[in-house]
């Protein structure tokens, strides 16, 4: 059973720059060409990602 | 487009060190492929495209003159209060402006020139390994997915690293040890052939903002923020531009927005694994001072290439064998960034009343000697001025 929230990104804000990438400590996060690719059976809710966009693109939901 | 099923070395990531480690490795005799995630090298832009000659030494590569948008004279460091600055022209702060679009394509050009034989819109998904040797990689590419073996994986793959923690190795960022960036290109900025750098606690928390000039009126504006203030980047640059800087930016307008992280914690110790190296910005050899990790990146390319090249031919491929790598990097320019790692993290300790004073007190060869690790003098220097900040910086003299 995976965490109480899930990582929801606003793909509009989302500006595809990796910072998210970076600090995720499970690989639960991607970038691809698309944009960024969530799995949320590796999410730990952790919360790092959204600590360090820098577009503010990144949520609980 | 024909590739093999085997290469003596693998590169992930075409970015500026991944380039200079196919070329050095293919020109030391290696059957090498780099694989690029982007369908063009270089674009989009995720930096700020500064870099300084000094960096630059010692590192055997011509830049072009269409890899560069402009040519800079020095750097200008300016106080909180924007009441004081200092400009520094020195090797140091000499350099260029680069037009990475450009740059970074003419080194991927350069590796492809030695030989080196190179992928792009593929991204690497996964290492192959037999027990802990890392044998090869599998890429998704418009052709499908595909395994592709050999000796060696070079893992150059920038801030957002995944492939050296798939083969065991940290190197997630962590917040503390992170900064974020983030930039517009802008028109109608009118600028001199200097590298500004706003130093702020109120709009740059552990960080700082910077206008790298592009051409006479078009720069990179940009802020660089420590972990936890990340996803005010774009708040603290907004407020910036339209509040201190609003006379200079009144008729600025935006033509890219970039971005990106920046880890500031030196490099990570482990490098290395049976038939896998890390080398870069994905290993966090970035300045922990100012964030520049180009030239650097670039550095470790060279020298991962040289001793993987060197590694075939030895036939020894092993942990032990890549160590080298390690060895040599912490003998060279990992003692610098180890330095101004202390430098970064007393910095922080500083409010915006210590920088105008520390600011205000000194000139551009004390600059100079902070910039070549020569601390004592300018604490010295500083203390006199404001003693209350012993505890802070103190420790930097000895
Ligand atoms: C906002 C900002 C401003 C900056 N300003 C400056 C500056 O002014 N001066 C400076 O020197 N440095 C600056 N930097 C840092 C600089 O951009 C990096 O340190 C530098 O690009 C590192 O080079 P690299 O070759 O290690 O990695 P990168 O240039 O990041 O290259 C890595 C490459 O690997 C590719 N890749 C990633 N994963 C995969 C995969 N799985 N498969 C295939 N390919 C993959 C990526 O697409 C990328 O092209 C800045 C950074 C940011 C975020
Ligand atoms: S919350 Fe943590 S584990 Fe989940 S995606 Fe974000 S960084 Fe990764
Ligand atoms: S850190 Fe934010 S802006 Fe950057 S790729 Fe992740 S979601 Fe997008």
């Amino acid at each position: 059973m995976w965490g109480e929230w899930m990582v929801y990104i606003n793909g509009i804000k989302c500006i595809k720059c990796g910072a998210c990438v970076g600090v995720c400590p499970t690989q639960a996060l991607t970038l691809t060409e698309k944009g960024i690719v969530f799995d949320k059976t590796k999410c730990i809710n952790c919360g790092a990602c959204i600590q360090i966009c820098p577009a503010n693109a990144i949520s609980k939901e | 487009m024909n590739y093999s099923s085997e290469y003596d070395i693998i590169v992930v990531g075409a970015g500026p060190g991944g380039s200079m480690a196919a070329k050095t490795a293919a020109e030391n005799g290696s059957k090498v492929l780099l694989i690029e995630r982007k369908k063009e090298i270089g674009a989009p832009v995720r930096c700020g495209e500064g870099i300084g000659l000094e960096s630059l030494k010692g590192i055997d590569i011509e830049i072009p003159e269409k890899s560069y948008s402009f040519q800079i004279g020095g750097a200008k460091l300016v106080s909180p209060d924007i009441q004081n600055d200092i400009v520094v022209k020195t090797d140091q702060t000499k350099g260029y402006v680069l037009d990475r679009k450009v740059f970074d394509k003419d080194l991927a050009i350069q590796a492809g020139r030695a030989g080196a034989e190179i992928m792009v819109k593929s991204q690497v998904i996964e290492l192959l390994k037999n027990e802990n040797k890392i044998i090869g990689i599998k890429v998704e590419t418009d052709d499908g997915i595909k395994e592709i073996n050999s000796k060696i994986v070079i893992a150059m793959d920038g801030a957002e690293s995944t492939i050296a923690r798939m083969a065991g190795l940290n190197t997630t960022s962590d917040l503390y040890n992170s900064d974020t960036g983030y930039e517009y290109e802008m028109v109608n900025v009118s600028c001199d052939d200097l590298i500004e750098i706003y130093f702020s606690k109120e709009y740059a928390p552990r960080g700082y903002l910077w206008i790298f000039p592009k051409s006479k009126d078009v720069a990179n504006v940009g802020v660089g923020v420590g972990g936890k203030e990340a996803p005010y980047a774009k708040e603290y640059l907004d407020k910036w531009i339209n509040g201190p800087m609003k006379e200079r930016f009144k008729n600025a307008q935006p033509v890219a927005i970039k971005g990106g992280l920046i880890p500031v914690g030196a490099s990570r110790e482990q490098l290395v694994a049976d038939g896998f190296m890390v080398a870069g910005t994905a290993a966090h050899q970035v300045d922990p001072i100012h964030g520049g990790g180009i030239a650097l990146a670039m550095k470790a390319g060279v020298l991962a290439g040289k001793i993987a090249a060197q590694a075939i031919k030895d036939n020894d491929y092993s942990k032990e064998r890549l160590m080298e790598f390690q060895t040599k990097w912490n003998e060279t320019e990992e003692k610098k960034l180890k330095k101004r790692l202390k430098l970064r993290k007393a910095l922080e300790m500083l409010n915006d009343e210590d920088l105008n004073v520390v600011i205000s007190s000194l000139d551009d060869e004390d600059i100079e000697k902070l910039l070549e690790g020569n601390f004592p003098p300018v604490v010295t220097k500083v203390l006199s001025k404001r003693p209350q900040l012993l505890k802070a910086i103190g420790g930097l003299i000895k």
